[in-house]
């Protein structure tokens, strides 16, 4: 056996006290989750808060979000990797972890929107490939399993120095390892383009509508892909402070500061930048005076725009920007959760502008197939509403507190960081250049 | 080949409702749902016009229209491409139909749908009565559903039934390949939109407003291409039709709207161009 294993970490050598209560809470949450599936499965989607006019909810918001979520990690991870830097590399695993955890998330989301789940296999004995869901599942799928295949390649031979079954037999060799940084390499080469197709292929399942009112826009997936590394890095960051806290998982100071100027540079070009290049072309064209323009420019309309601009944009931007803050763990960790609540709330905007108006909504208007919860006592609507019901909030936090849980268990069964940083494990994939 | 379409006289709709209630019956649409409606452009709510009473200092521009809704059969329908499965697909003489075997029950459909034409059963389908109406396949809860130009009937060479059960006659049925139908000869004659056109579906479906035409009186249950005389009324040159519908057509099970021997069909010919 090579002699040059350097040690690893794991980050929860066993659960204490809170860390069964967190499981715990953790399980009750997901028992309730499906205990709610269980019974919108039986009712019907009647169950949940959606209608005809307004026909997909808050599953399908949660998804978009969880979508962006998965990125940041992969990219943190990948990135540096391509470039064969050591950049990041204490958040490389973690990073790959809590991407892995968001697809997974993502994808279940979908399971309680689909009104029969028993013909899901109907995507495989009869897809259409002009459909951009079918382009969604296989790049979701394939996002999820080299997610898998990435963080297990990261640390199988940390696994096999350590007597893991997890390292599936792998042996913890100086050539291994060699080979590895090879296909480290070669990983990070193939992430970098599977993550921008995810996200722009997940935009494209809005950007090609025509009856959607802003949906139907070429800057959705550009947009998406802003998002995606704003929240999955805002998520890492979180999640990495989180760690620090209450694990033995460490954070290096240095690079966080680092990585939360980072997030503020993504957040000044999707919040400010992107925003801006999509709102600029409709005021100018719908407005006559110089100030009707900038106003309309300057001012969004729903309560979920301010939300996002302002909470999840101005606020963390200039909490990351200003010299005596950011540095702070605190301010990041701030800073961060905002930008992660307000990619929330875009995605719920985007999904709201889309089925609020009907383009045709004279009177009486559409069937809705039942009544809005509370809304209204007829059957027919001129305009969309929604709000989520209990057994959709259910659903969704018990799919999230799955997602919560593969953090948790990875945290305990993989060693999520290198003790000695030993320098030498960095991609190899050509020349090492430095 | 053949490709559905149709007409809708906007000037002849009465706004009485009737295909709305008859497409309800035929394909036993379930409570709570509706997948043809007759919509009021004009007023905020139904039956009411826009606008203001010609009474003294009043601006007399009352207006008011009726738009029957329902699929539109579009060309190049987004519903189509979006679906992941099949399940919604184009059939060859163009009708818009949905295989509920296949549905998962996605939603992706309703809302690649500009003009919300599609419901979801949210849960277990009610009828009234109980049993159902009309003789067509059952959708169970969890799939989307929506008009299918009646193409149960259309493959017995049957009209849709709200084609037949318009009183005012302002709905036509036919083949928009054939040049000599009623459909493509109103398309041709009379102006017509389709809606959301700029949206770039094709719909199928073209309503005529502004100048009335003489509509397509219902002879039988029979389509258009099913009788041997083509609806010659349709033609400025010869207003009366010169035959009745063949007497095959009353060995045929639903004979109740056909002309009983001789008698000519109700119609007010009205030349093209012509003002009333
Ligand atoms: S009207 Fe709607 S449902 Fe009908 S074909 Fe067009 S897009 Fe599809
Ligand atoms: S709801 Fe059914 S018909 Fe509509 S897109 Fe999904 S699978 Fe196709």
């Amino acid at each position: 056996m090579a002699a040059k294993t350097g040690s690893s970490r794991v980050a929860i050598p066993s659960f204490g006290g809170k860390g069964k209560l967190w499981i715990g809470l953790l399980v009750a949450l997901m028992i309730a989750g499906l205990a709610a599936w269980g019974y919108q499965l039986t009712t019907g989607l009647i169950a949940t808060g959606m209608r005809n006019v307004f026909s997909w909810g808050l599953y399908i918001m949660m998804f978009v979000l969880f979508v962006g979520l998965s990125a940041g990690g992969l990219i943190i991870s990948s990135a540096p990797k391509f470039f064969h830097s050591h950049r990041y590399e204490g958040f490389a695993r973690l990073g790959v972890l809590v991407s892995l955890a968001c697809i997974i998330v993502a994808g279940l989301l979908i399971l309680p929107d689909i009104g029969r789940p028993g013909r899901l296999y109907q995507f495989f004995t009869s897809p259409d490939f002009r459909s951009p869901m079918v382009w969604d599942f296989g790049i979701v799928l394939l996002y999820g399993l080299l997610n898998l295949w990435y963080l297990w390649l990261l640390t199988r031979r940390d696994l096999a120095a350590r007597g893991s079954s997890l390292a599936l037999g792998f042996k913890n060799t100086e050539a291994g390892r060699d080979r590895d940084r090879t296909l480290m390499f070669w990983t990070a080469a193939v992430a970098l383009p599977t993550a921008v197709a995810l996200h722009s292929v997940t935009g494209w399942i809005f950007a090609t509508q025509v009856g959607r009112g802003d949906w139907f826009s070429p800057l959705v997936a550009p947009v998406f892909i802003a998002k995606a590394l704003v929240s999955g890095l805002g998520l890492l960051l979180i999640v990495s402070v989180l760690a620090d806290r209450y694990t033995n998982f460490e954070v290096d100071r240095e690079e966080l500061t680092s990585l939360g100027k980072i997030l503020g540079i993504f957040l000044a070009f999707h919040v400010v930048y992107l925003l801006a290049a999509e709102r600029l072309p409709h005021a100018w064209a719908d407005h006559f005076e110089f100030w009707a323009i900038m106003s309309n420019f300057l001012i969004g309309d729903s309560v979920y725009f301010w939300l996002w601009t302002v909470v999840g944009g101005a606020v963390p931007l200039a909490m990351l920007a200003l010299p005596p803050l950011r540095k702070r763990v605190s301010v990041i960790f701030t800073a961060s959760v905002l930008a992660v609540v307000g990619t929330m709330f875009e995605g719920i905007r985007l999904v709201f502008t889309g089925y609020e108006v009907a383009n045709i909504d004279s009177a009486p208007g559409i069937s809705l197939g039942g009544e809005y919860t509370g809304i209204t006592t007829d059957i027919w609507a001129t305009a969309g509403a929604y709000t989520p019901t209990l057994v959709e909030i259910a659903v969704t936090l018990g799919i999230i507190a799955f997602g919560a849980l593969i953090v948790t268990l990875g945290l305990k069964y993989v060693p999520i960081q290198r003790v000695d940083a030993e320098p030498s494990y960095a991609t190899d994939g050509g020349k090492q250049d430095q | 080949m053949t490709n559905y379409g149709l007409v809708i006289d906007q000037e002849r709709c009465i706004g009485c409702q009737a295909c709305a209630v008859s497409c309800k019956q035929e394909n036993n649409v379930p409570m709570g749902q509706f997948w043809n409606r007759v919509l009021t452009e004009g007023g905020e709510k139904m039956d009411t016009p826009s606008g203001g009473y010609p009474e003294d200092g009043g601006s007399g521009s009352l207006d008011m229209q009726y738009q029957p809704t329902a699929c539109q059969h579009c060309e190049n329908a987004p519903c189509v491409k979006v679906c992941p499965v099949n399940a919604t697909y184009t059939r060859d003489d163009g009708i818009v139909e949905i295989d509920y075997d296949k549905c998962i029950g996605c939603r992706y459909c309703m809302a690649a749908c500009p003009y919300n034409a599609r419901v979801f059963n949210w849960d277990e389908p009610e009828h009234m009565p109980e049993e159902g109406t009309g003789d067509v396949e059952a959708r169970p809860q969890g799939v989307v559903e929506k008009c299918t130009f009646c193409s149960h009937r259309v493959e017995d060479g049957l009209d849709p039934a709200c084609v037949v059960n318009c009183p005012a006659d302002a709905r036509i049925f036919g083949d928009l390949d054939d040049e000599t139908s009623t459909v493509s000869k109103y398309i041709n004659e009379y102006e017509t939109d389709q809606l959301l056109e700029d949206r770039g579906t094709k719909p199928k479906t073209h309503y005529i407003s502004g100048e009335m035409s003489p509509g397509r009186p219902q002879t039988s249950d029979k389509m258009e291409s099913e009788l041997d005389d083509v609806s010659p009324w349709s033609d400025g040159d010869d207003d009366v039709p010169s035959k009745e519908a063949d007497s095959v057509g009353s060995e045929s099970s639903s004979s109740s709207h056909s002309v009983e021997g001789g008698e000519i069909p109700y119609a007010t010919p009205a030349k093209s161009g012509g003002d009333d």
